[in-house]
């Protein structure tokens, strides 16, 4: 998987402007808009058609001004669900829109269609209304969208469906063709759009789903080579849905009428190997929750220590370890390759404002290469220093803002490691102690000696 | 009274002859500290003890030395030998510099 | 800790070396500290590595506080975060001695790049003193006993519940580590009496330095050392070592004392420390007329006496009076009279007697926390008396006083656990001694060994022997003159070990059942056994921290001030340094009137949120129901007009919750707070509606809401309930005539000022450990 994920790596810069190719159409459009979380996912399976005469093999996609700001990851797939490479653009005279080149594998052909399928998660795209809500009351959401794929290109046909979470709806923009069955709004078939149009839909609909946002991640990965990865996590979350306005009622949540809004505990997923996990805040260790081992992971059901209301947040550590032959291992060079994930699952569809990921290497690490999955910020490597070390280890810092469970993937630091180094600090423990006792001897002789002397001085 | 006085003066000359010259030496060292003592004594009195702390500082810093002294000429007298059967003269007065240092810069961080 | 106890007998045979039996003790003190180390460490491994308690709270902020911003500005920290609106002069109202204690082994930590955490050094601090605690206490012993008595005392020390209650890991207070302090003095003024050297009277005046820096127990100290000399003088043990030691000590003492700025001048000023500085001028008047004596005949001295014992007494006598007259020294505080008097505090100051460990002590409790120790220490004490000397003389006006004072506070049992560890050591070697010199094949090895051991060591550290013949001699001499049959040895050998043995147990019983739970996190046992945390407080606390403005305004009773403080880091009106009466009487005042009187005192004092603990859903007694009588007590003593205790009770004098209570208490804001929407939830199906578990009784005022304020929190067992004070505009305001209103305010403000001037200008704050605070009416 993440051979390709490498492909999106080197996007660094930004092009210049490209000119939008006026052969390509969008044949046939499906979009489906899932909103059934507090994410916004919008997958659109686009055919790909050459009108023209020359063979085609850039693709531009765009983002409308309002909502690119949300924009969290775009992924590109063509019809054999491989990634497809793409990269930032701009396109001329439209310079506030976000763009994207998208470089097909095979030129297309005149006269040929291909087919790829562009998902986009959006942040922060459902509004709470009304704002604030009692205890009582249901979470009402709106959202609001296109009616079309917004696309440089013309289209011919498409259809969008909207998936909710529930079926009751407040109301929707009724546009024709449109209905609604059970919790899906089917808008289309729509033929004939002009490129860059923008029919606004609005959804108002119950949304029980966790409004969880990770306002902060600070994941710190400690590598020993005595065999363990540390990992802790400071998390801070807050309930971002409708804001809980007047009194919480802890009669009225025991009985559990209404504030099904609420959070009461949510399940993060570990990786199996994860051992000596622990769960704790400020105040100490958070006594709620449950270890579930499966095969493939772990699984953590965490309950904070308070329910969470719309506005309430909460701030917690998750620490646990893991053996390092599963992330660290030497290559041929004679390298150390350290494998792991740039951030993990906090809990599903997750959304986290700002992760900064400090990873400490061991002691006397020389020629660090890091590599990362995405385009990411490095900061000033800093030092610290442990248990009893005179040379201090580097901290490498990476951050990166507005994440989804997309974005868990690996990243890979190279280093130059000397074995001897491992030995360093028992050899230290061991000489301080050899001089501790070789000063005690001296002590307990000379002692002795003071005493004789002094008996001599008396008499 | 005249008692007193006879009983004073007959106090004086043993005090003289039978006094060691070290212990003499103490002594007229207990006297200046002493002297000092009420010296400051006297100025409190008249002037005030504003800065009380550094009054304070200054008279118990006097009023010590006078006792470190007291104690030195107890440990060096050859007559208190039998008390201070593990204290030589030397330890003694080893002893007596220690807790000068320790009294000194006590004084010192508290006469602000 | 059985195991341990016995590790200590199994001590191989000795040879007359000096090496093997300084192994032995080095080896029995190491065990002792371990032991006494993991059997704090209950709490540790039942819970978890927290702050116990109330108290340990602030000393674990003040510490944070002081690693986080350095030393200097510790000392001149300003918390505006207590007693709101007034505020804590931080620096100059604590000992510093344990938040340095534990910052310096932070920094030294630190230095070797070993990052702990500051909370887990003050977790384990004071079991780790407790060590050190065996160790001095090994020392005293010796010095006044034998070196066999020291071991049975150090080994005592490091479990006796007595001590252990408040050395738990996690009860980071004062006492932890000032009883180490304060048996290191005394064990260095014992040393300093025997020898009369200037050495070690300045080690003892330093150890003593960090015992004042460390706690207000002090006084102790300073009080029981001038009796030592003043009896020893009365007993014509006048020698010119007591003297050298005596001044040396004294005078170093006290101007070390002075350096922290919560003492100040103190111990010149008032009158708790006058006997110390008495003394001080009595034995430079009597080392003055022995030094006469020497140089004079008879009767010249007599003369000499007379004129100038009766100027000196008379200038003395003058000097006092006239300095108490012109305020120069302050008389006893409050709570020294409570020391003589049982009854004062509770006539005078409410707000010491509310405390539980300042009631007198049961005879339960000393049974409790001190098990055989209790009967065994008055045959140390007699061992003592039979062959006095100028150190035993100590020792015995040490367990005499502090038997006295730990009968008066429950709290005082502390200073009592110490000397009846060194008595029941003294008792334990004694008997010991007579009934096991001999070896005989027929005892369990055990024993064999531990009578080996005990007269053996002491010889060895008499330092008089020829080592290895003595033990022959003795054993020669005990077979002719004790005459003891063998059975009555190996009987009497026997139940000394099974009391020893029934000790340990008890005690380990005692440190797991009653003095290893952190009282933040409660834990009750189902019925298949099963454990479930109750940790409400914790909850509550954090969700204050993370929901509320960061400078919410949070009012509670004062026990749990330095909780909120601590954990939830908001702002409080009272906590447990309660140095202004007043300010808690308000606070009370708030929460026994009716909702409307309370809001206008609430709006008076800002306050955001109000605190209140519950009991009633899960049946834990300790909740603000049941101190309520002690919150209208205080209010009644500061505002007797509008407070009356007798409104509280019904006409038969009770105090209930139910239908029958005084309509007073049912519509008190304390009562609406804890029981709001109570009345409507079922716990089970036997009982009706709003049945309080705690109580054992349904309640009285079922129906009613709340105006003024909102429920903005209650915890899973509702034990802590947190309501928001509605700002004006979130209510409708039942119409009161502006003009009570304008009346009611300035009322008010001027009570504040009042309470001002009184707080921080007049009375000093006099805290002792941070807990009560002598505040005189």
């Amino acid at each position: 998987m993440w051979k390709s994920i490498l492909l999106l790596l080197c996007i660094t810069y930004v092009h210049g402007a490209e000119k939008v190719n006026k052969q390509i159409i969008n044949k046939n459009v499906e979009r489906s808009i899932d909103l059934t979380s507090q994410l916004v996912k919008i997958s659109s399976v686009i055919t790909i058609e050459n009108a023209g005469k020359e063979s085609v093999q850039n693709y531009l996609i765009v983002v409308e001004s309002p909502v690119n700001g949300n924009l969290s990851i775009i992924t590109v797939k063509d019809a054999l669900k491989e990634d497809v490479k793409f990269k930032p653009a701009e396109i001329e005279g439209r310079k506030d829109l976000t763009a994207y080149n998208v470089i097909l594998k095979q030129p297309l052909d005149s006269g040929r269609a291909t087919v790829i399928t562009v998902e986009t998660i959006f942040t922060k795209s459902l509004v709470p209304h009304p704002t604030s809500i009692l205890q009582k009351e249901k979470q009402l959401v709106r959202y609001f969208g296109n009616a079309y794929l917004y696309s440089p290109y013309n289209t011919k046909k498409q259809t969008t469906n909207v998936a909710l979470s529930s079926r009751s709806i407040e109301n929707y923009t009724k546009l024709k063709p449109s209905s609604q069955s059970d919790s899906t709004i089917t808008y289309g078939p729509f033929q004939d759009i002009q490129s860059y149009s923008n029919e606004e839909i609005v959804v108002h609909y119950e949304n029980n789903a966790p409004f969880l946002t990770v306002s902060r991640l600070e994941r710190n990965i400690e590598i020993s080579h005595w065999g363990n990865i540390a990992i802790e996590e400071n998390i801070e979350i807050h309930h971002t849905g409708a804001k809980l306005k007047g009194p919480f009622s802890r009669y009225d949540y025991q009985r559990d009428s209404g504030s099904a809004h609420s959070i009461k505990s949510y399940r993060t997923i570990l990786p199996a190997a994860a051992h000596s996990i622990y769960y704790r805040d400020s105040n100490g260790n958070i006594s709620t929750s449950n270890v579930k081992t499966r095969n493939e992971w772990t699984e953590l059901e965490l309950k904070p220590r308070f329910p969470l209301f719309g506005g309430w947040q909460s701030s917690y550590t998750l620490g646990y370890s893991v053996p390092s032959y599963q992330y660290l291992y030497k290559n041929k060079l004679g390298e150390y390759v350290l494998n792991m994930r740039l951030i993990d699952h906090v809990f599903d569809d997750m959304h986290v404002e700002e992760l900064e990921t400090s990873i400490v290497l061991p002691v006397g690490v020389s020629n660090i290469r890091v590599k990362t999955p995405y385009e990411t910020k490095r900061l000033d490597d800093g030092v610290t220093y442990k248990y009893l070390d005179s040379i201090g280890r580097t901290i490498i810092k990476l951050r990166k803002n507005n994440l989804v469970e997309q974005h868990i993937q690996d990243f890979e630091i190279k280093y130059e490691w000397k074995f001897t180094l491992l030995f360093h600090e028992p050899l230290l423990l061991t000489l301080a102690m050899f001089v501790l006792f070789v000063f005690a001897i001296i002590y307990v002789r000379l002692d002795f000696s003071l005493k004789k002397t002094e008996h001599q001085k008396k008499e | 009274m005249a008692q007193i006085s006879t009983v004073i003066s007959r106090f004086y000359n043993d005090y003289s002859v039978k006094t060691p010259k070290k212990l003499k030496l103490i002594d007229a060292y207990l006297t200046y500290i002493l002297i000092t003592g009420v010296v400051q004594f006297i100025y409190c009195c008249l002037v005030g003890t504003f800065p009380f702390n550094s009054f304070l500082s200054g008279f118990i810093s006097c009023v010590s030395c006078f006792v470190l002294g007291v104690c030195l000429r107890l440990q060096v007298n050859p007559e208190n030998k039998h008390q201070f059967a593990g204290i030589s003269p030397e330890r003694g007065f080893a002893d007596f510099i220690f807790a000068h240092v320790v009294l000194h810069l006590v004084v010192m961080n508290f006469i602000g | 800790m059985v195991q341990a106890g016995s590790k200590k007998t199994q001590v191989p045979k000795l040879s007359s070396k000096t090496g093997i039996s300084s192994l032995i003790i080095f080896v029995v003190l190491l065990l002792a500290w371990i032991v006494g180390f993991s059997s704090r460490l209950f709490a540790v491994i039942r819970f978890e590595s927290i702050i116990h308690e109330f108290d340990p709270w602030f000393n674990y902020r003040a510490t944070a506080y002081m690693v986080k911003h350095g030393f200097y500005n510790f000392l001149n920290w300003f918390d505006e975060r207590a007693w709101y609106p007034l505020g804590r002069i931080v620096g100059g109202t604590v000992y510093p001695g344990l938040m340095l204690t534990s910052g310096s082994i932070h920094y030294f930590l630190h230095l070797l790049h070993i990052n702990v955490h500051i909370r887990d050094i003050c977790v384990f601090l004071a079991p780790v003193f407790s060590g050190l605690t065996a160790i001095s206490t090994y020392f005293l012993t010796k010095e006044l006993w034998s070196a066999g008595a020291g071991l049975f005392a150090a080994c005592f020390i490091a479990i006796v519940p007595g001590y252990i209650s408040r050395s738990v890991a996690g009860s980071y207070d004062n006492e932890g580590i000032a009883i180490f302090a304060l048996q290191f003095t005394y064990f260095l003024w014992i040393k300093s009496v025997k020898t009369g050297s200037v050495f070690w009277a300045i080690t003892a005046a330093l150890s003593y330095f960090y015992m004042v820096s460390a706690w207000g127990g002090y006084v102790f100290i300073i009080n029981l050392i001038p009796l030592h000399v003043f009896v020893l003088l009365l007993m014509g043990r006048f020698s010119n070592r007591l003297f050298t030691s005596y001044t040396t000590f004294y005078i170093i003492g006290l101007i070390c004392s002075m350096q922290i700025p919560f003492v100040g001048f103190q111990p010149i000023r008032t009158s708790e420390h006058m006997a110390a500085s008495g003394v001080f001028v009595l034995l430079f008047a009597v080392g003055a007329l022995k030094y006469l004596q020497s140089m004079l005949s008879k009767s010249e001295f007599k003369s000499v006496v007379i004129y100038g014992g009766l100027i000196a007494a008379a200038l003395v006598f003058l000097t006092v009076v006239l300095l108490t007259y012109a305020g120069y020294i302050a008389p006893w505080s409050g709570r020294f009279y409570s020391l003589w008097d049982t009854g004062y505090a509770k006539i005078h100051i409410p707000i010491i007697a509310s405390v539980s460990e300042h009631q007198p002590t049961t005879w339960f409790s000393f049974f409790f926390d001190l098990h055989i120790l209790a009967a065994t220490f008055p045959a140390g004490l007699w061992y003592c008396i039979k062959n006095v000397n100028d150190e035993r003389v100590f020792v015995i006006l040490y367990s005499i006083s502090a038997v006295y004072f730990a009968g008066v506070m429950v709290r005082l049992m502390l200073t009592l656990t110490p000397v009846v560890c060194i008595l029941s050591g003294i008792a334990f070697s004694g008997l010991l001694e007579l009934f096991l010199r001999e070896d005989d094949n027929v005892r369990p090895e055990e024993q064999e060994d531990e009578d080996q051991n005990t007269p053996n060591k002491r010889q060895l550290y008499d330092k008089a022997g020829a080592g290895g013949r003595l033990p022959k001699i003795k054993h020669d001499q005990s077979k002719e003159s004790d005459g003891i049959g063998q059975n009555i040895r190996s009987i009497v050998t026997i139940v000394i070990m099974l009391l020893l043995m029934l000790f340990a147990v008890h005690c380990t019983w005692v440190t797991g059942n009653a003095y290893s739970s952190p009282s933040i996190v409660l834990a009750s046992y189902g019925s298949d056994g099963s454990r479930q945390i109750l940790d409400d407080f914790r909850e509550a606390y954090f969700w204050l921290s993370q929901n509320t403005a960061d400078d919410a305004r949070v009012m509670s009773w004062w026990d749990y001030g330095y909780q909120i403080a601590g954990m939830a880091n908001r702002t409080t009106l009272v906590d447990n340094n309660t140095w202004n009466n007043s300010h808690i009487a308000l606070v009370g005042k708030a929460m026994s009137s009716n909702e409307t009187a309370a809001y206008d005192i609430m709006t008076a004092l800002d306050v955001d949120y109000v605190l209140v603990i519950f009991g009633g859903v899960i049946g834990y007694s300790g909740d603000d129901i049941n101190k309520f009588l002690w919150m209208v007590r205080i209010a009644e003593g500061e505002h007797p007009k509008d407070i009356r205790e007798s409104d509280y009770f019904t006409e038969h004098g009770e105090f209930r919750v139910d239908a029958e209570g005084s309509p007073t208490l049912l519509n008190s804001l304390m009562y609406k707070l804890s029981y709001y929407r109570f009345g409507e939830l079922k716990l089970d199906y036997r009982t009706p509606a709003g049945y309080d578990r705690t109580r054992n009784a349904v309640i009285g005022n079922k129906d009613f809401s709340l105006t003024y304020l909102e429920e903005a929190y209650t915890t899973e067992h509702w034990l802590v309930r947190v309501y928001k004070v509605k700002k004006p505009d979130e209510f409708n305001r039942p119409r009161i005539p502006v003009a009570n209103r304008v009346i009611k305010s300035p009322n008010f403000i001027s009570k504040k000022s009042n309470k001002r001037k009184k707080g921080t200008i007049k009375n000093k704050p006099v805290v002792v450990k941070g807990k009560r605070l002598s505040k005189n009416q």
